[in-house]
């Protein structure tokens, strides 16, 4: 797809602006009813969803030219796909944030992609990581650990840790978490070591498509020749680029698991025993690429064409992706299912959940933006009262660490793994 | 002055010219303490030609005109000229019920319709509008709308001129134009029926109210020759309620509750003095009913209206009872000397040729102004302060609070009875009226109809506001010849 | 026309120049407007493009920026959230300041007791419900929806919607309000004037809000309004909503204290009959025609699509040839939507009785499949919060309203059948949405305790097809020639099609309106608040003695 095939979603748009909000059915008060960070932030209508199908246009139409300003509104953007949802409460023909992709990806090909996803990037091509870090330390965390190597056996399941729980030691602990329930799960999996290579979707929701389709060549030729049939992660990111963008780019037919749903399988079939009291009131946040992102893919190849006259739909049906199905009941489940937890939640959750601020390249090249995303976030998770914010995603924990931080605040950030081996 | 006499004469008719001494004494004052100035004629048109006829003329010889729809007594200084050589337009020859829809509910009249006229036309279909409180028998139904009368029933006040709906105006300039709904519509009513239009919506017409340049206008815009007004249904079944307490500060919240649920009709405060003066004709009966009474009381009406009365009431009944409970308040149903028959006299008819605000004394100084209702209590203070610093005796002062916009703003309003042909206690009223207003507008009260004083304490506080009405008027009246000398003109 | 720089810099002195650009994408993002379409050359989506866009933080840098704007004479349009192709500057040789006022969000205050709040243009309703249902408060929701800016609609802009019934016209509802002239004065009306708070909106004396509002409102072509206090209406709900379901078609269960029926009518005149009797008999929280925006023939089909969050708008194709669906959606052919709420368990019960008696003194009915659970708790989140309202573009992306005289149920009554018919012919084109001539939408009542209102029809095009855009322009001219052909008041479709005329054009059809006292005075009154006319032609006025035969010369 290019930008093209967009237009008529651009000229479809009626500047009503739902895109900034939350689903609007939702919204609970003031403070906490903006769903989009990146208009709160830039404020300009560019800087919104709808705005970005303008510029496409204007763009295709030649009116404008692709300044700095444009490149700032383009990408400082988390791609959470909060004004997918919301826009979709009322639309069907409506994607805008695949249009905002390729709005990106016509960017990056005209080499209009900021310097500062360079750093990114070359440690992508040299290194098969997004963390600037030597790839013969990515095993590292699963040292000692006695896991299956997969480039010398194979297994049914590959643990796949991602970039940053592989190389962020304050969070590699959640990884070797995962491992050890896995391993008393009596699962049969093994981890690519070493060799573990980049998910590639970061890389795809800054518009470098072409990375993508490296990393999926990639970790989908090592899986198969491991003999592996389901990929296993703990890392949303890494869940939904192997879940959707695999499935749709590289025709992947891999299954795919976070360790969420695992863990709230296991508490369903009684093979997660917590026992331990964990006396925390703690609220979840909702991944994007988890939540409202992380819904099956559907493969679908098909055309528009017009019922009733001029209504559009297509041919055939299109698949809707619109956050209605995103894994929302498995983390909360297994909450529920912890001794001691109360969960109390925020006003903004499952598919209208406010971005962590990590996503879309916002921490690679605009940290100011994506700690202020993450600080309203924190305010969020703050207001209800909760000793601890509990996710389920890396990139999340690391955007919430750094925020709280940053403000020297008290709120704990934990992994939904931390409080279930507290619990065991 | 003959010139224009006769000039008069070709426009409504010789017997309709007044300057006789009596009649143009009647008009030089009123109940005010403002400046007599005596008009030079009283003309009585009977139709909207003669009315547009007689602005056409008065700005061709620059010629102040009155309007003046109401009977007298007047009280607050605009039906008095504060120009020289003024005519006073009375109106009240138009009394025409144009039309009563009785499906729309819309009403159109002219504005010499008295309440006590209206009431009975619209009686036969089953209708009524919310009315004043005890108005006088002579009072235009037009006049105390266009002036923001507050009515008895907040619950009906979506916004403060209703049940004011559309008028037809001769504006100052002498141009006819309706305003509102009947604004886009042709120039002529009849027209406007055909084509299924019932001057319905006071909006606009297009990015202007013009209903709203000619309510507080004091006549100072133009004429209005009718106006449609917002009809309502006669209640089948009623009740009513009072709520005695020996502070007003003891029924807000009650107020605020009961206003915010929209619970009831008729919804009034009165201190003992006012409800006493009100059901009391003669002043030493009043004096010693006033004893009997509790310092203030809540007047509720429930009302078992349209469908199921008799059920709805019912329902109401104990609502109003958990309410009451709620604020550990006791109604009852009346007191010594006040009867029921008292109570639907107050509500539903009128004070006679006898204003109740006369009798005690023949005269009574008013101060009124809008505020919140939590704000009352202290603004009543200080108007009280200000009556001990004049030795007026507090007891004799009449107090009214009447919520509005369904329980926003409230009107309140004091009656300072005094003996006219006493200097002393003329003047002792003047100086509590100045003091007491300059002390309210400083707190917060807010004097939305500037009469007499009022508007010079007004005016003064926003230049802007003040330069756009000043601008209006110069639009509508270019020759500044609608009663010129009023509010800030 | 060239402005001069120093303009530009003398704005970013007052803003920052992090909130003013001139960058040509971010004004496109501004002259982009729904209904461009239909009204610019070429079809095209994009209005004037504005000179800058300029977000100012207060009531201050607006009051500044007017006052430069004024100087190097740049048209000012203020826009908050800004849905319709009148937020857009009107003129392509006119430079025009956008004013994007939404760094102004705050809810200043709720005065619980008194029933009221204090915002600025960039509240949402919404955002404004939320807060107000905490205190058991609650706020009119314009007909566009909950989106919208509370400003807008009681300062600028109509201010009907679903709620107006109980809660009464957001015009009615403007308390005080601080509103920066063209020529940049600040001007505070009503109670605020007076310094005695914003409790007021009417006086002093004659009511300076009544230059500011009418009916149509100014829709930003007289200055700037930065806030308002706004009356608010009782909620005898709970604190927020417990919202249930799946997108799209949340849900919100019924309270025992409120019901959600759609109410059927067997034909036009029942359909009339009732909405007096509503209005006679108090009832109706939320009263609105609201689901057949999709048209009367499609209307079922597509709202139990909706609810089913694993169905697209394939389904709607299948679900309408249902006999059973088609028998339903007959019985909601001539309905309405109607939420009740009553302070006790014994008021809604009563409200219940009176109800039924209405319904069987008029023949109309509870259309039953609309009245299940799922619909009712569907039907009660739409019409609580109004979130939904851009479903008004839900089958191809391109609405235009039309019709929409606003009269008394009998007035509208009389229109409905012509209504009706033109649509129905123009949507034999095969050009636009072909969902029976039935689409009217509009409120129970624009005013409080009921009795105007308009219906307009929901005519769905698809912008991105220039044959679509030329169907829908065309309905809109048939629409306008079968109101001439009618002696009807013109419709909503004129509104839209003038913002593409020109001035001349404009002003000759005003000039034949029956009285023009009002577009004079309004000429009068520019001339003196705007007089570097920085407002636009979205605020109507007439030049002197335009469209009147020149006077016969005199006989030598």
């Amino acid at each position: 797809m290019t930008i093209q095939d967009y237009r008529a979603d651009a000229m479809r748009c009626t500047r009503c602006a739902y895109c900034k909000w939350v689903p609007l059915d939702l919204m609970k008060s003031w403070r906490f009813s903006k769903g989009c960070p990146s208009v709160e932030y830039g404020k300009f209508h560019s800087y919104s969803a709808g705005g970005r199908l303008i510029t496409s246009l204007s763009l295709m139409d030649g009116r404008s030219t692709v300044t700095d300003k444009v490149k700032d509104s383009v990408f400082m953007c988390n791609m959470c796909g909060s004004c997918d949802v919301a826009c979709k409460v009322c639309r069907y023909d409506m994607e805008p944030l695949l249009a905002m992709h390729e709005l990106r990806a016509k960017l990056v090909e005209d080499g209009d992609l900021p310097e500062a996803f360079q750093p990114m990037l070359e440690s992508l091509r040299k290194d098969y990581n997004t963390m600037g870090e030597p790839h013969e330390r990515r095993g590292d965390w699963a040292k000692d650990l006695g896991v299956k190597d997969l480039t010398k056996t194979t297994a049914k399941y590959v643990f796949h840790a991602g970039c940053r729980y592989s190389f962020d030691g304050e969070q590699s602990e959640v990884a070797r978490t995962a491992v050890e329930i896995l391993k008393k799960a009596g699962v049969d999996f093994g981890i690519m070591g070493a060799a573990e290579s980049c998910c590639g979707g970061k890389a795809f929701s800054i518009g470098v498509d072409q990375q993508l389709h490296n990393s999926a060549d990639h970790n989908l030729a090592a899986w198969k020749k491991a003999g592996v049939d389901t990929v296993i992660t703990p890392c949303a990111d890494c869940y939904y680029a192997f879940k959707r963008l695999y499935t749709k780019h590289a025709g992947s037919t891999i299954k795919v698991v976070h360790m969420v749903e695992l863990l709230d399988q296991m508490v369903t079939d009684g093979r997660l025993k917590m026992t331990n009291p964990v006396p925390m009131k703690v609220t979840y946040h909702d991944p994007c690429h988890l939540g409202r992102q992380g819904e099956d893919y559907v493969p679908w190849d098909g055309v528009e064409k017009k019922i009733f006259g001029q209504a559009v739909v297509y041919d055939p049906p299109r698949p809707r992706y619109n956050g209605a199905f995103g894994v929302y009941d498995a983390p909360r489940n297994v909450l529920k299912a912890i001794p001691g937890v109360e969960l109390v939640e925020m006003e903004r959750i499952k598919e209208g959940a406010w971005c962590c601020g990590a996503g879309g390249g916002a921490r690679e090249a605009y940290p100011k933006f994506s700690e202020w995303t993450a600080g309203e976030r924190i305010e969020e998770a703050e207001s209800t009262g909760a000793d601890a914010l509990v996710t389920a995603c890396p990139w999340c924990e690391r955007n919430f660490i750094d925020a709280v931080r940053g403000t020297k605040g008290k709120l704990e950030v934990l992994d939904i793994l931390q409080l279930v081996n507290m619990a065991l | 002055m003959e010139t224009k006499r006769r000039q008069l004469a070709a426009i409504v008719g010789e017997d309709n010219v007044l300057d006789d001494p009596k009649t143009l004494e009647e008009f030089s004052s009123d109940e005010s303490l403002c400046e007599p100035l005596r008009p030079w004629f009283v003309v009585r048109p009977a139709n909207e030609s003669e009315v547009q006829a007689l602005v056409k003329w008065a700005n061709a010889t620059a010629t102040p005109l009155v309007p003046v729809s109401s009977g007298a007594p007047h009280f607050y200084g605009d039906t008095v000229p504060t120009a020289t050589e003024a005519v006073i337009v009375d109106l009240s020859r138009m009394k025409a019920i144009k039309r009563i829809d009785r499906r729309n509910r819309v009403a159109v009249i002219e504005p010499g319709v008295t309440y006590s006229e209206l009431a009975p036309a619209l009686a036969k279909e089953g209708l009524r509008i919310p009315r004043p409180l005890a108005p006088r028998a002579n009072k235009s139904v037009v006049a105390s709308l266009l002036e923001r009368q507050p009515t008895t029933i907040p619950r009906l006040n979506f916004s403060l001129p209703e049940p004011l709906r559309n008028c037809g105006v001769v504006w100052g300039s002498g141009e006819l134009a309706f305003t509102g709904e009947a604004g886009n519509g042709p120039l002529n009513l009849e027209a406007q029926w055909q084509r299924g239009l019932a001057q319905v919506d006071s909006k606009g017409p297009l990015a202007t109210d013009l209903m709203r340049l000619v309510t507080g206008a004091q006549g100072s815009m133009g004429i209005v020759i009718w106006a449609s007004i917002k009809l309502e249904l006669i209640p089948a079944v009623r009740s009513y309620f009072f709520v005695p307490h020996s502070e007003l500060g003891g029924l807000v919240d009650f107020i605020y509750k009961l206003t915010k649920v929209r619970l009831g009709d008729e919804t009034l405060l009165l201190n003992r003095a006012k409800l006493a003066a009100l059901v009391e004709p003669q002043p030493a009966a009043a004096r010693k009913l006033r004893q009997a009474l509790p310092e203030w009381v809540a007047l509720v009406g429930l009302a078992g209206t349209a469908l199921f009365p008799e059920e709805r009431l019912k329902v109401q009944e104990k609502e109003f009872r958990a309410l009451v409970q709620e604020f550990r308040l006791t109604p009852c149903g009346g007191f010594a000397g006040v009867s029921r028959a008292d109570v639907v006299r107050l509500i539903d008819g009128d004070s006679g040729d006898h204003p109740p605000t006369l009798t005690a004394k023949g005269a009574s100084q008013d101060i009124f102004f809008l505020t919140t209702l939590d704000k009352a209590p202290g603004l009543i203070e200080t108007v009280r302060s200000v009556a001990a610093r004049f030795d007026y005796p507090w007891p004799d002062v009449g107090i009214y609070v009447q919520p509005q916009h369904q329980g926003v703003a409230h009107h309140v309003e004091f009656n300072f009875p005094y003996d006219p042909n006493d200097a002393k206690e003329v003047a002792k009223a003047r100086d509590i009226y100045l003091e007491a207003s300059a002390e309210l507008v400083d707190q917060g009260a807010y004097f939305s109809r500037p009469y007499g004083y009022w508007s010079e304490l007004v005016y003064q506080r926003d230049a802007s506001s003040t330069e756009i009405l000043r601008t209006v008027k110069q639009i509508v009246d270019p020759a500044n010849i609608m009663n010129p000398g009023k509010l800030c003109f | 026309m060239e402005i001069s720089r120093d303009a530009y810099r003398a704005i970013e002195d007052i803003v920052g120049t992090e909130n003013v650009t001139d960058d040509p994408a971010f004004l496109d993002s501004y002259a982009f407007e729904w209904l461009a379409e239909l009204v610019r050359p070429n079809r095209s989506h994009y209005m004037p493009r504005p000179w800058a866009v300029v977000m100012p933080a207060s009531t201050r840098e607006v009051q500044a920026v007017t006052k430069v704007c004024n100087k190097y004479k740049i048209k000012i349009k203020p826009i908050s959230t800004g849905w319709y192709h009148w937020a857009a500057p009107m003129k392509d040789n006119e430079p025009t300041v956008q004013l994007d006022l939404r760094r102004m969000n705050r809810i200043i205050d709720i005065d619980e007791k008194n029933r009221f709040a204090i915002v600025e243009p960039y509240v949402i309703c919404a955002q404004l419900q939320a807060e107000a249902m905490k205190l058991g408060l609650n706020c009119n929701i314009i007909g566009a929806g909950s989106s919208t800016s509370v400003v807008a609609s009681a300062c600028a802009y109509f201010g009907g919607g679903p709620s107006s019934h109980y809660m009464g016209n957001n015009s009615d509802n403007l308390l005080g309000q601080e509103w920066v002239t063209p020529a940049g004065k600040v001007v505070r009306t009503g109670s605020l004037s007076s310094g005695a708070g914003w409790f007021c909106s009417e006086g002093p004396g004659p009511s300076v809000r009544g230059v500011t509002r009418g009916n149509l409102g100014s829709r930003g072509g007289l200055g700037t309004y930065t806030k308002c206090a706004i009356k608010l209406a009782d909620w005898p709900g709970p604190t927020e909503f417990e919202v249930k379901g799946r997108p799209p078609g949340y849900r919100l269960p019924v309270g025992e204290n409120f019901r959600a029926y759609t109410i059927g009518a067997p034909n036009w005149d029942a359909w009339a009959n009732c909405y007096y009797a509503i209005y006679d008999n108090g009832l109706g929280y939320i009263f609105h025609r609201q689901l057949n925006l999709a048209g009367a023939n499609l209307a079922t089909a597509l709202w139990l699509t909706y609810i089913d969050p694993t169905k697209t708008l394939n389904d709607v194709e299948t679900l309408a040839k249902d006999p059973e669906i088609v028998a339903i959606n007959e019985t909601a052919r001539i309905s309405f939507q109607l939420i009740l709420a009553a302070q006790s368990l014994d008021g809604i019960q009563l409200q219940d009785k009176i109800l039924n008696e209405i319904l069987s003194q008029t023949g109309c009915y509870k259309v039953e499949r609309y009245c299940e659970p799922d619909m009712a708790e569907f039907t009660n989140m739409y019409m609580q919060r109004l979130g939904h309202k851009h479903c008004n573009f839900i089958w191809a992306g391109g609405y235009m309203g039309s019709w929409m005289q606003a009269g008394t149920p009998d007035f509208v009554k009389d229109y409905v059948p012509t209504a009706i018919k033109g649509f129905e012919k123009d949507q034999q084109s095969h050009l636009l949405v072909e969902c029976g001539g039935d689409a009217l939408m509009g409120c129970g009542s624009t005013l409080g305790g009921g009795g105007y209102f308009g219906l307009e029809q929901f005519v769905s095009y698809d912008p991105a097809s220039d044959a679509s855009i030329d169907a829908c322009i065309k309905h809109m001219e048939d629409a306008i020639a079968d109101c001439v052909a009618q002696g009807l008041p013109l419709g909503k479709e004129l509104l839209y099609l003038q913002i593409g005329w020109s001035d001349q054009r404009i002003w000759d059809g005003m000039a034949k309106a029956p009285q023009t006292f009002v577009l004079d005075f309004q000429r009068q009154f520019k001339n003196a608040v705007d007089p570097n006319s920085l407002g636009d032609r979205n605020y109507p006025w007439l030049p002197e003695k335009w469209g009147q035969a020149p006077a016969p010369a005199l006989a030598k």
